[in-house]
């Protein structure tokens, strides 16, 4: 450190700071072994701490997250924006009438006759399985 | 606990030095007022704190420093600027007749006010109070390398700005 420094360090420091009103020792003082001021620091409330270590959090760059709440903001309402409002097309078909049913079936069979592979069995209709008794099995081997 | 004794002991100990330290940080005097308050209540209903204390005027430092962020903190979401929070107010120095050294001060007040808080607090810290970095370091909770850079930065920052008055004054003596 030069001689400069030095000189400069040493007129900062003579010069005499403000001195503590002789008053407040008496209010400090008076303050502090009062046990109803005592208890104005007692345990603080869970939401004080939390407002505290919020602001812990948030004050070295509050424009920062203000800045990041802001864009999530505009995200979310461009999203909201932008969705689709029209109802899904399942939604629309309605379920076919029964005229339509009978033309398609009709449509079906000419299909069916000009390729030549036309049953005049209804394919739709489910053959029935109904078991019979084992006394009537016996009775149709005996025959 | 302490009796009244200690209390009123550690005020007159380190009462000064903790009001000089909390007013060149809050530039306010009622704020100033509130802070040494609440450190002394506070030791007032914890005397434990103090138990395996070594360097009692340390911590009372790092006391009154966490208090005055704290203060800083809740003030930073109304003021603008923590540098405004302490550019314009009172000065932490003593007032004099001397016009020389009244524009010195004010210009002295002014320079440190512009510093930002952790440099300043190191510059009082090793000026006004005569500490080491060592003993800065651990009111600040900070490395004692941190503490001699802050300290140059902020020296340096001063030195610049009141070297036009500085000079005019040691050429007047």
């Amino acid at each position: 450190m030069n001689d400069e420094t030095e000189q400069f360090e040493s007129r900062l420091s003579r010069q005499p700071l403000r001195q503590i009103p002789r008053e407040w020792r008496g209010e400090i003082l008076g303050a502090a072994n009062s046990p109803a001021r005592r208890s104005e620091v007692m345990p603080a409330s869970f939401f004080s701490v939390l407002n505290s270590q919020l602001s812990a959090l948030f004050w070295p760059h509050p424009k920062a997250w203000a800045g990041l709440a802001a864009v999530w903001v505009f995200i979310f309402a461009v999203n909201f924006s932008m969705r689709d409002r029209t109802p899904m097309i399942a939604e629309k078909i309605s379920p076919p009438s029964p005229e339509m049913i009978v033309e398609l079936k009709k449509q079906q069979r000419m299909f069916a006759e000009l390729v030549g592979s036309y049953e005049t069995q209804d394919a739709d209709q489910r053959k029935i399985f109904s078991p019979k008794p084992r006394s009537e099995r016996v009775e149709i081997l005996m025959t | 606990m302490p009796g009244s004794l200690d209390i009123e002991r550690l005020y007159d100990e380190h009462a000064q030095p903790l009001y000089a330290f909390l007013l060149n940080f809050t530039r306010d005097e009622a704020d100033t007022r509130d802070l040494l308050q609440e450190i002394f209540i506070k030791l007032a209903r914890k005397p434990k704190l103090l138990d395996d204390i070594r360097e009692e005027r340390a911590f009372l430092i790092r006391l009154a420093h966490n208090a005055a962020i704290d203060l800083m903190r809740r003030r930073g979401t109304r003021d603008k600027t923590k540098e405004n929070f302490a550019a314009e107010k009172l000065s932490p120095f003593a007032p004099t007749n001397d016009p020389d050294e009244k524009v010195f001060r004010a210009e002295l007040a002014n320079a440190l006010g512009e510093l930002p808080e952790e440099q300043r607090s190191v510059v009082h810290l090793k000026l006004w109070e005569g500490l080491t970095f060592e003993e800065i370091a651990a009111a600040l909770d900070v490395p004692p390398n941190t503490a001699a850079s802050r300290y140059r930065y902020g020296l340096d920052k001063l030195r610049e700005r009141l070297r036009p008055l500085y000079e005019e004054m040691k050429k007047a003596e």
